[in-house]
């Protein structure tokens, strides 16, 4: 058994920045990533960063994930496990890991999951062809492994990862067809909209993909218009050529070890899935296990590292590591979230949260039926 | 919607084959589960199991917040027995 | 429609326009940024302080034409990579590019219109070194000045064989 006072489950945004906030007051720190290496998405997000400049914004994501990993390597008190994979939570708060094909055990005084999210499949034919993707592995392959997924790309989702993965296939010289989204209105932001359309790539609206075309591998696909009801128009149907079909079409919260932890969760639209109830400082209905990130709801990474650091903090403070200005510190962080929050899409995260906020929720969480 | 269209990347299980277990009355993720192996594969349901709920809620006028979803148990993924059963742990 | 196209309205694009006698004083920024989103890096990019400081951050960036000089700072901090600097009495704009190769001075490039089509055969007068600017280069071309509000982005390449 290893013990700590803290562990971080997962090395992205909010777990970076969760574990130097919680190291910087002295606590022991683990720190588990299940990639070798530190960064979870950032190390794909070659565009800049949305957001306040206080907080990183104008900078790359890569750059940001080199930052913060040479932060954590500089405090003696956080160790870095990667290759490291949780595998369950038991109910005597003991963590069981998988690291680098030896199986360990952790138990932590605190625990802070941030596993982040999985993407969205879309059922339709043929989607089981070689050539559809999803973003994120088109990423993986472009951007970390310096591999081209193809030479022509239909986009699924007008979000921004739709569109930012777009404009990083366009940089490496594929050529996007087109960008089709089911919605009546592109989803992320519109200068990211922007700059792929003069680039020439065509964004459909009210459009979904009917089916895959190919034999061996994908060479196409039929797109078809939707309605308002969002069903398709009989007779729309035309055919765009390509080799690769990207599926950009929204995550998950990866929530399994909340719910083998028996937190309580919620299936909340506005933030992605089901998503654990938590008060301000991240806490979940546990007394051990704070969240952050993704998998407290789908946002970006900015909001994920201020989240890490709000539950950094506060959960070193709860094992007797507080500082004088910890109030302060949490206050300026919350402050800092709330302003990122308040504009038109902020508004929709912010109404998910008011449903998970302990005390408010009345609805069902869909696990429960098992305890 | 073509019925062959798969569902279960893991498992192979096609849209047909989910139609037609609810259409028999196994409405719930756990009997389909336990019927077709749904979200039993390597990635646990992280592809399937929303598809399905929402399939459920389609052919019985329900809403996903109604849908009970399936257990989850450690491990999370997929580990080796030997993994398991090696004396490795850290003192 | 700017939420169904991706492509800036006419009507959006009033917004920004700032009026003809400004416009022959010199080189000026036009920010095409028209819908709320959480973003500030181009306040602390001007060091004129034409750009508001955000009371907000989902604002708007309100810049004052006035104050601008168009020196074109705000052009690579943008993560939307939406501001431009037009100069009318030069006829030349300026614009963020992140593709390669990064053009060099004298070729002769496309320049394309905000839905990607090519409008005008343009001349590259200037490239701040992409290094500079975290890999944003910034490129200036030379347009006739009908063209200063339509073109958006260039192709580089098939011209210079």
């Amino acid at each position: 058994m290893i013990n700590t006072d803290i562990l971080v489950i997962g090395g992205g945004p909010a777990g970076m920045t969760a574990a130097i906030k919680a190291s910087e007051s002295g606590a022991q720190v683990i720190i588990i990533e299940r990639y070798h290496e530190l960064g979870g998405q950032l190390i794909k997000q070659t565009h800049r960063f949305f957001g306040s400049k206080k907080e990183q914004a104008g900078i790359r994501g890569i750059s940001i994930a080199q930052e913060l990993t040479e932060k954590i390597e500089n405090h003696s008190n956080i160790r870095v496990m990667t290759e490291a994979t949780a595998e369950g939570y038991y109910e005597d708060e003991v963590v069981t890991i998988s690291h680098e094909n030896k199986f360990k055990k952790i138990k932590a005084k605190k625990v802070i999951i941030a596993t982040g999210a999985s993407e969205n499949m879309l059922a339709f034919e043929n989607n089981d062809l070689p050539g559809v993707y999803g973003a994120g592995a088109v990423q993986t392959l472009m951007n970390l492994y310096g591999i081209l997924p193809g030479e022509k790309v239909i986009m699924v989702g007008a979000g921004n990862i739709g569109l930012i993965v777009s404009y990083q296939l366009l940089q490496a010289g594929v050529d996007v067809e087109a960008v089709i989204e089911a919605a009546p209105k592109i989803g992320g932001y519109l200068v990211h909209a922007s700059k792929i359309r003069r680039a020439g790539v065509p964004i459909y609206t009210s459009h979904s993909i009917k089916k895959a075309i190919g034999e061996n591998s994908v060479q196409g696909a039929e797109v078809v218009e939707l309605n308002d009801n969002w069903e398709m128009k009989v007779g729309t149907e035309k055919v765009i050529e390509a080799d690769i079909i990207c599926l950009a079409v929204g995550l998950n919260p990866l929530s399994d070890l909340l719910i083998q932890a028996e937190c309580e969760v919620v299936y909340t639209p506005e933030l992605g899935g089901d998503v654990p109830i938590r008060d301000e400082n991240l806490k979940t209905t546990k007394d051990h296990i704070f969240v952050a990130g993704d998998v407290a709801g789908i946002e970006e990474a900015t909001a994920a590292m201020l989240e890490g650091e709000i539950a950094g903090l506060k959960a070193v403070s709860e094992i007797g590591y507080s500082n004088e200005n910890i109030f302060e510190e949490l206050n300026r962080l919350k402050t800092e979230l709330n302003k990122l929050r308040s504009g038109p899409v902020g508004k929709v995260i912010k109404n998910g949260i008011e449903k998970v906020r302990r005390g408010n929720y009345v609805g069902k969480n869909r696990y429960s039926h098992l305890r | 919607m073509d019925d062959n269209t798969i569902v279960c990347r893991c498992e192979d299980i096609t849209l047909k084959e989910l139609r037609d277990l609810i259409k028999e009355g196994y409405t719930t993720l756990d009997e389909i589960k336990r019927a077709l192996r749904l979200g039993m594969g390597p990635c646990q349901g992280n592809i399937c199991l929303d598809i399905a709920a929402r399939e459920i809620c389609k052919m019985t006028d329900k809403t996903m917040e109604e849908i009970k979803m399936p257990r989850k148990r450690p491990p999370v993924l997929g580990i080796k027995m030997g993994e398991l059963a090696g004396d490795q742990d850290e003192k | 429609m700017l939420e169904k196209t991706g492509i800036p309205t006419s009507d959006d694009l009033k917004a920004i326009k700032p009026d003809k006698e400004r416009l022959k004083k010199g080189p000026v920024a036009l920010i095409e940024c028209f819908r709320k989103i959480p973003c500030d890096p181009c306040f602390y990019s001007c060091p004129f302080d034409a750009i508001d400081e955000f009371k907000d951050i989902n604002d708007i960036p309100n810049l004052d034409y006035e104050t601008c000089t168009g020196c074109g700072n705000c052009i690579a901090s943008c993560p939307g990579l939406a501001i431009f600097v037009v100069d009318y009495n030069k006829n030349t704009l300026s614009l963020p590019y992140e593709f390669l190769p990064v053009p060099e001075k004298g070729d002769l490039v496309w320049g394309l219109n905000r839905a990607g089509k090519k409008v005008k055969k343009a001349e590259v007068v200037r490239v701040k070194d992409p290094a500079k600017n975290d890999k944003t280069a910034v490129v200036t071309i030379k347009l006739p000045k009908e063209y200063l509000m339509e073109v958006r982005n260039i192709e580089v390449g098939e011209l210079n064989g």
